[in-house]
């Protein structure tokens, strides 16, 4: 069980450390124009070849993809923090707090963020990725909360909280020294799916022609390898590759550590 | 009066999203650092053109009234006219911009619950023996690719490699470039509905009523399709009410990709050149499209499901 569970989370930790790895090892820029080489094909000097202006892919790739878990990361790491306490809270209380966070969550995952994330970068001059992510974490911690709401309504009944409520235990302490402990787990794997989607969200808006201004994004890539799919084919196929890639990773570490950990799933993923 | 509070509820959720999001787009272009009217002219323009700008767009006026106005425009459906293309009113180009983007989507929603539930029937039902298996994976691999990855290596391959199917953004490919279109942006849904398909179907499959059915002499075609379906049915409406969203980026992904016409491209088009007005009515509008398709889906919901309007 162990080993199917490193397994599960290897390949998300390879995506992980080559990308930073190579990132910041390499002397290779991923922005750096050499006209020449424009499209040039895969050689032993540009393993991935080039893109348009004779960009490296293989540093855009691996800058891309860190920048872009780097990105996912803080976002998940926001909703986490915010989601939890809130759900677990609203979960002890019970009642209408908790039909009222269940509403908002339903609200705030059922809505369509992507129209939010145009509306709000088309008022910026040049959008960054603080900007692009301030819009994630507008609806990042509804998931969190929904599963903290989930796991503290069933943990409420559980025999070990109310022992500690009849020893006397404040509902404080109840709430910090055994409620949430007991949900940490459950509710920490659905980090990998959440920066799953937030790798993916980030692309999508690159793609778009709304990334960070730098250009330094999976979906500039990406668009760059749609736009020259005649002339060079191995762009489009390894960023396409990478997109998958380092979504399917997430989803993949996600997935095997909460059969590891056992919780609920998101009724809405 | 269970199904007439689950409508209210849903109406009730409905305006309220529809309040959120017109309001973000609303202050955004409002509170955010930097002069929307320069946003619009340039660095460069002169402090009068500026003016006039700021003037014809109320941004001169107090922030409270200029929400009025906002509102107002909404709610009537007028606000502005385009700057980019003097003398046309901002709705009329979404207007123009709809009818493509719907069309898209509702063949996506259309394929993708028929595939879906076609690959669940098959990954449940006991034809395939252990191909079924084989679905499963198929499926299961299906959703766990991206569209934004998928989308432009099948283009390539299908239609530019291969040209096995027309390219969706020449406007003489027709209901063949549509069709193309609109079956890859219903993969992911396809595959969430033949997940949640399969696990409705054999939950049922242990189900008395089934029993009953073929106790009485029906044969496998018939137990499926007639009896188990249109309860398997149920929590399908339920997905396609929740990938609403992602059925959206996807649509403007798509358009992206095809430059085909439609509500993504008129938005993008409208952000490239600060055509706000345009941009507002653009946002507002694909907000009130998912809006109401995701009411209707939920009512839908609730009219095949009678557990969801006793709960």
């Amino acid at each position: 069980m162990r080993w199917g569970v490193a397994l599960g989370v290897a390949p998300a930790g390879a995506v992980a450390l080559l990308s930073t790895g190579v990132a910041l090892l390499s002397e290779r820029s991923p922005t750096r124009l050499v006209l020449e080489r424009a499209w040039a094909p895969p050689s032993l000097a540009l393993p991935l070849g080039a893109s348009e202006g004779g960009i490296d892919v293989l540093a855009a790739l691996s800058h891309g993809t860190a920048r872009g878990l780097a990105l996912a990361l803080v976002v998940v790491l926001v909703g986490f923090l915010v989601g939890t306490p809130l759900g677990a809270a609203a979960g002890m209380a019970g009642g209408a707090r908790a039909t009222a966070l269940a509403r908002a969550c339903d609200l705030v995952q059922s809505f369509p963020s992507f129209l939010l994330a145009l509306a709000v970068l088309a008022a910026v001059r040049s959008p960054g990725r603080l900007h692009i992510g301030l819009v994630f974490c507008v609806t990042s911690w509804a998931p969190f909360a929904r599963l903290a709401l989930l796991q503290a309504t069933v943990l409420r009944g559980a025999s070990f909280v109310e022992a500690a409520r009849a020893l006397g235990a404040s509902r404080p302490r109840v709430l910090l020294g055994h409620v949430l402990p007991n949900l940490l787990g459950p509710v920490a794997v659905q980090g990998g799916s959440a920066a799953a989607a937030v790798v993916l969200g980030e692309a999508a808006l690159g793609f778009l022609g709304l990334g960070p201004r730098d250009g330094v994004s999976l979906g500039a890539l990406l668009e760059q390898g749609t736009a020259g799919m005649l002339r060079a084919p191995h762009v489009l196929a390894a960023s396409a590759l990478a997109v998958a890639g380092v979504s399917g990773s997430l989803q993949l570490a996600s997935e095997s550590l909460r059969r590891w950990v056992g919780g609920p799933v998101d009724p809405l993923e | 009066m269970g199904a007439l509070r689950l409508i209210g509820t849903r109406l009730g959720m409905a305006l309220l999203t529809m309040w959120l999001l017109s309001s973000a787009v609303f202050l955004s272009l409002r509170l955010l650092p930097g002069d929307p009217a320069a946003l619009v002219l340039g660095e460069l323009a002169e402090e009068q053109e500026r003016a006039a700008l700021r003037a014809k767009l109320h941004l001169d006026q107090p922030l409270a009234r200029q929400y009025a106005i906002f509102a107002r425009g909404v709610v009537t459906g007028d606000l502005g006219p385009s700057l980019r293309q003097p003398g046309v009113a901002a709705l009329d180009r979404v207007k123009e911009a709809l009818p493509p983007t719907a069309r898209l989507a509702g063949a996506a929603v259309g394929l993708g619950a028929l595939g879906g539930l076609a690959a669940a029937l098959l990954s449940a039902g006991p034809w395939l023996g252990r191909g079924r298996r084989r679905v499963e994976l198929a499926v299961i691999a299906l959703g766990a690719t991206p569209l934004l990855a998928l989308a432009p290596v099948a283009t390539y391959l299908l239609a530019v490699r291969w040209r096995l199917v027309p390219l969706p953004g020449d406007p003489a490919s027709g209901a063949g470039g549509l069709l193309f279109a609109a079956g890859l942006l219903a993969l992911p849904l396809g595959a969430q509905v033949a997940r949640i398909g399969r696990a409705a179907l054999l939950e049922l499959g242990r189900a008395q009523f089934l029993a009953v059915a073929r106790a009485k002499g029906a044969g496998p075609l018939r137990v499926w399709i007639l009896h188990a379906l249109p309860v398997a049915s149920a929590p399908v409406v339920a997905v396609v009410a929740t990938q609403l969203g992602a059925l959206l980026g996807g649509a403007v992904v798509l358009e992206r990709l095809f430059e085909r016409p439609g509500l993504g491209t008129l938005i993008l088009e409208a952000y490239g050149s600060r055509d706000l007005p345009v941009l507002e009515a653009a946002v507002v509008a694909s907000g009130g499209l998912f809006v109401v398709t995701q009411t209707a889906a939920a009512v839908v919901h609730a009219a095949i499901d009678p557990r969801v309007r006793s709960s």
